[in-house]
């Protein structure tokens, strides 16, 4: 499996991509929404975005409506990656369309979790 | 809920941070005990939260401590050199961390602003320091502070 790790941050990105490689993931990184949309538009296939919130050019919000928006994209399992953590916050992202929300800081366990109740953990770590 | 964060909040959310970003392990962030050495060459990285609540969450430290900080958020091996720019990413990281959980402590909703670092914070209109830790990861200071405006402290009980 595949997925697009969106953050402003090269820092985060490495540290979500580690913890997805060590599930089995693939990974590919985008600094924010409007990379990670070129990047899907020049015909990138993911499984999984792993989406922050607050970003330049593109927010996270903006990425996961515009994604929503698109057909040919709606087998991309969308999980917010953020430090928002008002409900609120998680109520609109939901609403737009992200199928999780995961809170920083995280721990590698955390993104299991998640990636296990949206079906998406890789079978031989699973075992 | 005050419309202040309190120090054992403040000290709660940077200890999971570091747990869970940096350390993996609990017990590698405590208080600081004992005298306060100056701290050299320091770098400052900040977000702000605006808001009815707003403020500046602010990360401290020196150099050589940033860089320990850099490589070990990175994954790097100690022999190996942190760019510049990844130095100043890890640190602006931590910040924005520790004001996204801050904010998430707060009253009434709010915005987070981009992180920044540089050598020296610059002000805030009016604000004050509420709250003041210096810690101790690995035995290296580093302090958090907590800025507030006045209309924060105007509305504190």
């Amino acid at each position: 499996m595949k997925a697009l790790v969106i953050d402003d941050s090269r820092t985060m990105r490495r540290i979500v991509a580690r913890a997805l490689e060590g599930l089995g993931f693939e990974t590919l990184q985008a600094e924010h929404g409007r990379d990670a949309l070129d990047q899907l538009e020049g015909g990138a296939e993911i499984d999984l975005a792993c989406v922050d919130w607050n970003m330049p050019v593109m927010d996270g919000l903006t990425f996961v409506t515009e994604v929503r928006a698109n057909p040919a994209w709606r087998g991309i399992t969308l999980m917010m990656v953020t430090t928002e953590a008002e409900h609120s916050q998680i109520v609109r992202a939901l609403a737009a369309g992200a199928h999780e929300y995961l809170i920083k800081p995280f721990t590698t366990d955390a993104i299991r979790d998640k990636l296990d109740l949206l079906g998406l953990v890789p079978v031989e770590e699973m075992a | 809920m005050t419309a202040t964060v309190e120090h054992d909040q403040v000290l709660s959310i940077a200890q999971e941070v570091f747990s869970a970003m940096v350390d993996g392990d609990l017990g590698l962030l405590l208080p600081w005990e004992g005298d306060l050495p100056e701290i050299d060459d320091a770098l400052v990285a900040w977000v702000d939260l605006h808001g009815e609540w707003s403020g500046r969450a602010v990360l401290v430290t020196a150099g050589p401590t940033a860089l320990e900080l850099a490589r070990v958020l990175l994954d790097l091996d100690p022999r190996d050199e942190v760019s510049p720019d990844d130095l100043v990413d890890a640190l602006g990281e931590i910040a924005n961390v520790v004001g996204g959980n801050l904010k998430s402590l707060l009253p009434t909703p709010g915005t987070l602003g981009l992180p920044h670092v540089g050598d020296a914070l610059p002000p805030l209109d009016g604000a004050v320091r509420s709250q003041h830790l210096p810690l101790s990861w690995r035995g290296r200071l580093l302090v958090i502070d907590v800025w507030v405006t006045p209309l924060v402290l105007k509305e504190k009980p």
